[in-house]
């Protein structure tokens, strides 16, 4: 705790924290608001607008002094409610509103504008002006996102200030000077930060304004929702503001511990998909006789969905039936997807993408602000600029403000390696040689061989590590980690999936324990519930609460839960269930916001092989188009629902709007309503059965029946308090308790990572010299996925990037278009030319609009270390020719 | 489209700084000298070399007047039109040069030999009126001073004509030149009292400014002694003789020097000294006569100030404009440094001293410390805030000393003579003496060195000959046109910094402006007005709205349509922007017409009622078009 000190304010005596600012410390122990604009709580303190002025008795003379920049020392006085000091903000008011254009009435920060509420409080009430306005840009976009008007614009750098303190990248800045100043960009260069639309929130006038949201909405009318943001694993906390059953505007919320009070651009501008004219809202049954899609009411579709996957269970035995769920899903749609395979079909094959095949730890990050105090930052196959913005503010802010120095392993050259600090370069599928160097390199630091003796398992890693060259990087990195206080390890699900993640987490493992941060090495969870759905259950091996399927006590925990028993058989992993689709072994497919189809061959033959296809989704995915039922869900910002975030936050997702004229429905009602109109077996349910059996009717036949107990939930609170009763770390996140900033559940509640050096098992891998290059691919913040271009239109061309020294031995142009080809399958791409490719590597990202990278892979998690070749088409058709 | 030279020559600018990123103004102006404007590509371009956003180099160019985003004539002609040089006809040459070239103030000549532009103060005031030359895609620039004829304008076309199809490396030594009169740079006039030949003394020898005339005259004797192992001084000796003369700093603000010094933290290093050669207030040119005529005695004063108070860096800001000071400047660094004189172990000592010159690019602003500051570690420089002030935190966040050509200058008789030698002269508040600079309607503008006690009667009468044509004195600017007036009743106010307070002036920089009966006082205001509206930075806001308030009404009187409560008005602003702005430059640009209007009120009130007698009030456009416009504007459109 800071010392106390005691300022005198208007003849009052307050004790205040030594050298806070004036402006805080009124605020704090006396309750004044002292008016500003440049000065924000978040920035840099600047003294420039003049707004906060007050005085100060300097020497015996009242002076007057900005509270913004005065940091209070004991003994000093000041008056706010003086007249010098109330004239001199007024004064201020009027110079601020000579050249502003006052164009309130069109204006979209009317209504909710500092400058118009200020006025109102501190305001001249008149001016003496009678000069023409200075004249500048009006409409003058600084991005596709944002509007600039330079006349609005009262030069408080706020939005200045924030790319160049947070994003560290300043690329708005003030041009000319004294009254032609002005806010601008370079030439071609308009603003294209990931976060750039937090200037829009800080700006205190309407100069910057959201070109999605613009003219949209007056401030008053909107319903304003306190919610979260699900477009990756974060959970920023956002407000979704409505009117006329539309989200019309998304901005940010604080939450200091998740992600201050910043947002990024998907976050705040790709919301197009919620008012979609394209989204489904009714649900489409496959007409009999005319092979199309028709509309139908719920009580049909659901009755043919339980009644088909009821029966092929039956017929086929419940392992015939699959469930993909995404982990996109809420906690209460994947907790009651999960159940109602394992209650009510009787089958484990229930998964997700990035579900069993990446060996997760569940407990994700510990604290998100732990980032930002670390002295050595480690990121291991994870690119924060592009998969998770906010987070990278943290990590930004550790490097500029706290001097952290970055040691990024990755197979691109991605942004933060502008940070300077060692960059370990490798091809991907050889993550482990690249850990097993920085292991190498660890023991060779005078600290560190000290602690590693203490490590059970040191001789055998010792000789494993033996021989082997060190680079310069691999060396500087260890050395940078030897000496750190504070280290922290990131690492991405791409180090942990497919076939070398067992090896390569172990390797991490070994990596993080010599450096002394076993305990702070941390998964990053890629997508908005990736953490929270496996918590309860989203995959085939694991029940809610991690516990193992095979241990029959865990299985009759649910049991009492469920009522039913839990079939005991480890089921099938998304992997697994695409193939057995396709080879006809599983018969029914029940897909919820998971689209196989858009993914290339192996999902499209699995969503062609499927006797029964059962697709809930808000859109007609390539995979609805295939379906026997399509189920419409809602989005998330209009059903609620709760949302674990990478470091096990679960949060809170209120129903912020909902589409009167729309039929469609949350993930977790559909799946209450179906588990409702699921036909009840006479040998499971005796008691109930006598009273709702059909004459006549055979044993074993399963008949509509009263929903069963476990299935009454008359709201999403209700599914999440039966979370909590499955995996008792939810106890404490009930939704009242959850409040507005969300809790997060204990770590130690599930068993720790076995943290000890060990000798990772080398997976047999194979390079084909036919493909010599080896594919690297990723999530890039702004892509053409589904939801994206309901905002905005996909990229023109899907591209493959290409190191320039690549480019030149395999003869191939940038904008070119070539054939990119793997042993499963074939790509058309356009070349880009790219300096942070590594040699030897093509750079291929997820999600780009008609050509799946998936295509590619032979299977999703296996992804890591693909090998590829690529040919100009020309060479193809000359070839053929 | 840099060229391999260019990027070498920014390459070894850059090398010159403790932080690279200083050297981007004159990394800028490099490119300027090759490309003759910066284009985009020429920003980006340089802005990769410094590993800067190109937006922070166009940010930068955009703040400094110098250089240019579009092209410029061959020549780019610059006229003063500052109140120093409208007083002595700037006017009529600015309308002989627009009647001579075909051309408005902004504008080319059709064969690309001539941009004809209007400028502000150039340090010039004594040799008014001037107008400053610029070659395009060279070094080349140049001073042409009392343009007071059109003979002399007529001869100054002619010559930069003769002188298009040379090559600009062959061009005659830039400098300055009286057209017709001067061939070679001479200095311009300056006297001295008796007693107190001090700083000006060597000034009109031939080659003043060079070590060997410097030497010749015991020149560096005194710092060569003051640093020896055996009978030298320490540098706290040094410092407290400076303390003891009470020397007061000479950029307008009249701290004392040592006192200043003396807030150096102690033990904590590197500390730079930062020389403010940025000499920008209009009616101020006495640094410029040191710089360009006696360097080697500023280096001598800046070897001592560096000993006193432990520096081991030395930057000199000079404003960029003086381009003819700064090769000057540059000549005697490379000199001394050839002699030993600084370097590591300078005079044989352990004292280790690096002089780098920089030149700035064009703002009045970066004459205040911090703004001076924050440019020279090569951003827009804005002023930033104190405490911490530069001696705790000041360049690159070390302890700096920022302290003016003079105030260095004078350090070397200081301690060569003492304390008491110099508290002979001026008063006690005001001891020593000072460098008056005269301009105005007086017979002989210059530079004075005189003692602080002197009179400003004296100083016009006896020393500058009296006012042209023996006309009455309306009014006296006595520090620089930031300063209020004052009216002939105080002319028998010594001209030290108390009595110049109690006659309800400041005595700033010294700059004496001189402005008879029958110049337009509205005029006088509104280009005094107009300059510090041009030359606000823009940081805070009294001073970049209310300064372009107060002179839009200003205009408006002169357009004709004033109104006599416009006088209340441009009054009460005056107060917020004074109280309220930022930096000091805020405060002080509004002093010059406040005092006028209190002063010669009846003069505005006349003319109001004399040009608008009908009291017509100003017609204003309806504003705004309350009409939502989503669609998007044409191509970027730059103002």
């Amino acid at each position: 705790m800071p010392d106390l000190v005691t300022i005198t304010i208007d003849e009052v005596e307050y004790k205040v924290p030594a050298g806070s600012l004036l402006t805080d410390a009124a605020k704090a122990a006396a309750d004044i608001d002292i008016p500003v604009f440049c000065s924000h709580p978040k920035l840099e303190p600047l003294g420039a607008c003049r707004m906060c002025l007050v005085e100060q008795d300097v020497r015996g003379r009242w002076m007057i002094v900005p509270a913004c920049t005065t940091r209070v020392g004991d003994g000093m006085k000041f008056r706010y409610a003086s007249e010098a000091a109330t004239q001199a903000r007024e004064d201020t008011l009027e110079f601020i509103l000579i050249n502003h254009p006052l164009d309130c009435p069109i204006c979209d920060k009317g209504g909710e504008c500092p400058l118009q509420d200020q006025t109102l409080k501190h305001g001249p009430g008149e001016s003496e002006f009678e000069e023409i306005k200075t004249h500048k840009e009006k409409r003058y976009p600084i991005s596709d996102l944002i509007m600039l008007d330079q006349e609005r614009c009262i030069v408080c750098w706020r939005c200045i200030r924030y790319l160049e303190e947070w994003e560290d990248k300043p690329q708005l800045g003030l041009f000319h000077r004294g009254g032609e100043t002005v806010i601008d960009f370079f030439p071609e260069q308009p603003v294209d930060a990931k976060t750039s639309g937090n200037i829009i929130d800080l700006c205190p006038v309407g100069a910057l304004t959201n070109r999605v949201s613009r003219f949209r909405y007056r401030p008053w009318e909107l319903k304003r929702t306190k919610s979260i943001c699900t477009h990756c694993s974060q959970g920023c906390n956002v407000r979704l503001d409505a009117r006329l059953h539309q989200l019309r505007r998304i901005v940010a919320r604080e939450n200091m511990a998740v992600n201050d009070e910043w947002i990024c651009d998907k976050g705040r501008f790709f919301h197009g998909f919620v008012d979609h004219a394209e989204r489904l809202t009714t649900p489409l049954v496959r007409d009999a006789d005319t092979g199309e899609l028709r509309e139908a009411g719920w009580d049909e579709a659901l009755g043919i969905v339980a009644e088909r996957l009821s029966s092929i269970a039956d017929v086929h035995g419940p392992g015939a039936v699959g469930a993909i769920g995404s982990a996109k899903l809420s906690n209460e749609a994947a907790y009651l997807l999960q159940k109602l395979m394992r209650s009510l079909v009787g089958s484990n094959n229930v998964d997700h993408k990035g579900g069993a095949a990446v060996l997760a730890d569940p407990r994700g990050l510990s604290n998100i602000r732990d980032v930002e105090n670390a002295d050595v930052i480690v990121l291991m196959g994870v690119d924060l600029a592009e998969e998770q913005p906010v987070l990278d503010l943290f990590v930004r802010r550790a490097v500029r403000r706290n001097g952290a120095k970055l040691v990024i392993i990755h197979p691109r050259r991605i942004e933060d390696t502008r940070y300077g600090g060692p960059y370990v370069a490798y091809k991907p599928g050889e993550e482990l040689s690249a850990l097993d160097g920085l292991s190498r390199a660890l023991l060779k630091q005078k600290p560190v061989a000290e602690r590693a003796g203490k490590l059970g398992g040191l001789p055998e890693l010792t000789e494993y590590l033996s021989g082997g060259q060190i680079s310069q990087e691999v060396a500087e990195a260890a050395r940078l980690l030897a000496g750190a206080l504070r280290p922290i390890v990131l690492y991405g699900p791409a180090v942990v999936s497919g076939p070398g993640g067992e090896a390569n987490r172990a390797a991490l493992m070994n990596a993080a324990l010599l450096a002394g941060c076993g305990d702070r090495t941390f998964y990053i969870a890629p997508e908005a519930n990736s953490v929270g759905v496996r918590d309860v259950g989203l995959l085939p091996n694991r029940l809610p609460g991690h516990l193992d399927l095979s241990d029959a006590s865990s299985r009759e925990q649910m049991q009492r839960i469920w009522g039913s028993k839990t079939p005991a058989d480890a089921g099938l992993s998304y992997d697994q269930m695409l193939a057995a689709a396709a080879e006809g072994r599983l018969k029914a497919l029940y897909l919820v916001a998971s689209d196989p189809a858009a993914d290339g061959p192996a999902g499209a033959a699995a969503v062609a092989g499927a006797d029964f296809l059962v697709v809930q989704d808000m859109f007609l995915t390539a995979s609805a188009q295939q379906a026997d039922v399509v189920l419409p869900a809602v989005s998330w910002a209009e059903t609620d629902g709760t949302f674990t975030n990478l470091e096990r936050r679960v949060q809170r997702a209120p129903k912020a709007l909902a589409n009167p004229h729309s039929k469609a429905a949350a993930d977790w009602s559909i799946l209450l309503h179906l588990a409702r109109a699921w036909p009840v077996s006479t040998d499971e349910q005796p008691a109930k059965a006598g009273k709702s059996r059909r004459d006549g009717s055979q044993k074993g036949k399963r008949e509509r029946a009263d929903t069963p107990k476990q299935w009454k939930y008359a709201s999403v609170q209700e599914v999440l308090e039966e979370i909590g009763r499955a995996f008792p770390a939810y106890a404490a996140t009930d939704w009242a308790s959850l409040g507005e900033h969300g809790r997060q559940w204990a770590a130690d509640s599930v068993p720790p990572v076995a943290r000890r050096l060990a000798v990772p098992a080398r997976p047999a891998r194979a390079w084909l010299d036919d493909f010599p290059f080896a594919l690297v691919t990723g999530r890039l913040l702004f892509d053409d996925s589904t939801l994206m271009t309901k905002t905005r239109p996909a990229s023109a061309v899907a591209t493959v990037s290409i190191n320039p020294g690549d480019a030149a031995a395999a003869d191939v142009q940038a904008g070119e278009a070539v054939l990119v080809a793997s042993p499963a399958g074939q790509l058309e791409l356009t070349v880009r030319i790219d300096d942070a490719v590594l040699p030897g590597t093509l750079w291929i990202p997820y999600s780009q609009a008609d050509a799946p990278v998936e295509t590619l892979l032979s299977a999703a998690g296996d992804g890591v270390g693909t090998p590829v070749r690529l040919m100009s088409l020309q060479t193809v058709s000359e070839k053929a020719g | 489209m840099l060229t391999d030279a260019t990027r070498n020559t920014i390459r070894e600018l850059m090398a010159r700084y403790p932080q690279a990123r200083s050297a981007l103004g004159p990394a800028l102006e490099a490119a300027q000298q090759q490309l003759g404007y910066l284009p985009d590509e020429a920003m980006a371009e340089v802005a990769a070399i410094f590993d800067l956003e190109p937006m922070e180099v166009q940010a930068f160019v955009g703040f400094y007047h110098m250089l240019h985003q579009w092209p410029v004539g061959q020549y780019h002609v610059e006229v003063c039109t500052n109140v120093p040089c409208m007083l002595r006809g700037a006017g009529k040459c600015g309308e002989q040069l627009k009647e001579k070239l075909g051309l408005e103030y902004g504008q080319t000549t059709p064969d690309g030999m001539f941009t004809l532009g209007e400028m502000e103060c150039l340090g010039s005031c004594g040799t008014a009126p001037m107008v400053s030359v610029t070659r395009a895609q060279s070094d080349w620039s140049r001073y042409y001073e009392e343009l007071n004829t059109p003979e002399r304008v007529d001869a100054m076309l002619a010559e930069l004509r003769s002188l298009a199809s040379v090559p600009a490396d062959q061009l005659p030594s830039a400098g300055r030149v009286v057209p017709g009169v001067d061939e070679v740079a001479r200095p311009y006039h300056h006297s001295h009292h008796p007693d107190t030949n001090n700083i000006l003394a060597r000034i009109d020898k031939p080659d003043s400014h060079t070590l060997a005339s410097y030497e010749a005259d015991g020149g560096y004797a005194l710092a060569r002694q003051i640093l020896a192992k055996e009978g030298g001084k320490t540098p706290l000796e040094v410092l407290e003789t400076v303390k003891a003369a009470g020397l007061r700093g000479r950029g307008g603000a009249g701290f004392p020097t040592g006192m200043k010094w003396g807030f150096l933290p102690a033990g904590s290093y590197p500390r730079y000294l930062v020389v403010n050669a940025d000499e920008s207030e209009p009616g101020t040119f006495k640094d410029r006569l040191i710089i360009e005529y006696d360097p080697h005695q500023l280096i001598e004063g800046i070897i001592l100030a560096c000993y006193a108070t432990e520096a081991s860096h030395a930057f000199i800001y000079i404003r960029g404009e003086y381009f003819f000071g700064a090769q000057r400047l540059e000549d005697a660094v490379a000199e001394a440094r050839a002699k030993g004189y600084i370097g590591k172990g300078i005079f044989g000592s352990a004292k280790d001293l690096e002089i780098t010159v920089h030149r700035g690019a064009g703002a009045y602003i970066c004459g205040e410390e911090t703004a001076l500051l924050t440019s020279l570690e090569g951003y827009r420089g804005h002023p930033r805030l104190k405490p911490p002030f530069p001696a705790v935190e000041g360049l690159y966040r070390k302890p700096t000393i920022v302290n003016n050509v003079e105030t260095i200058t004078q350090v070397v008789s200081i301690v060569r003579n003492g304390a008491d030698w110099y508290k002979q002269w001026g008063s006690e508040k005001s001891p020593g003496f000072a460098l008056y600079c005269l301009s105005g309607q007086v017979k002989k503008p210059g530079v004075y060195e005189l003692p602080y006690n002197t009179t400003l009667r004296e100083l016009i009468y006896d020393y500058a000959g009296g006012t042209i044509d023996d006309r009455p004195i309306k009014s006296v600017i006595p520090g620089g046109l930031s300063m209020p007036h004052v009216a002939v009743d105080k002319l028998d106010t010594p001209m030290t910094f108390e009595d110049i307070v109690a006659a309800g002036s400041s005595l700033g920089s010294c700059g004496i402006i001189v402005i008879c009966e029958g110049e337009s006082i509205v005029e006088v205001a509104r280009r005094t007005m107009g300059f510090y509206r041009e030359e606000s930075c823009g940081k805070c806001t009294p001073c970049r709205e209310g300064g372009g308030w107060i002179e839009k009404i200003l205009e408006r009187i002169e357009r004709g349509e004033g109104q006599s409560s416009d006088l209340d008005l441009i009054d009460r602003l005056t107060w917020p922007i004074e109280r309220q702005s930022f930096c000091p430059f805020g405060a002080a640009s509004v002093w010059g017409v406040r005092s006028m209007i209190k002063l010669y009120r009846d003069d505005f009130e006349a003319y109001i009622e004399q040009t608008n007698p009908t009291h017509k009030e100003p017609e204003l456009p309806v504003r705004p078009i309350y009409r939502p416009d989503t669609g998007d504007v044409a191509p970027k459109v730059r103002v």
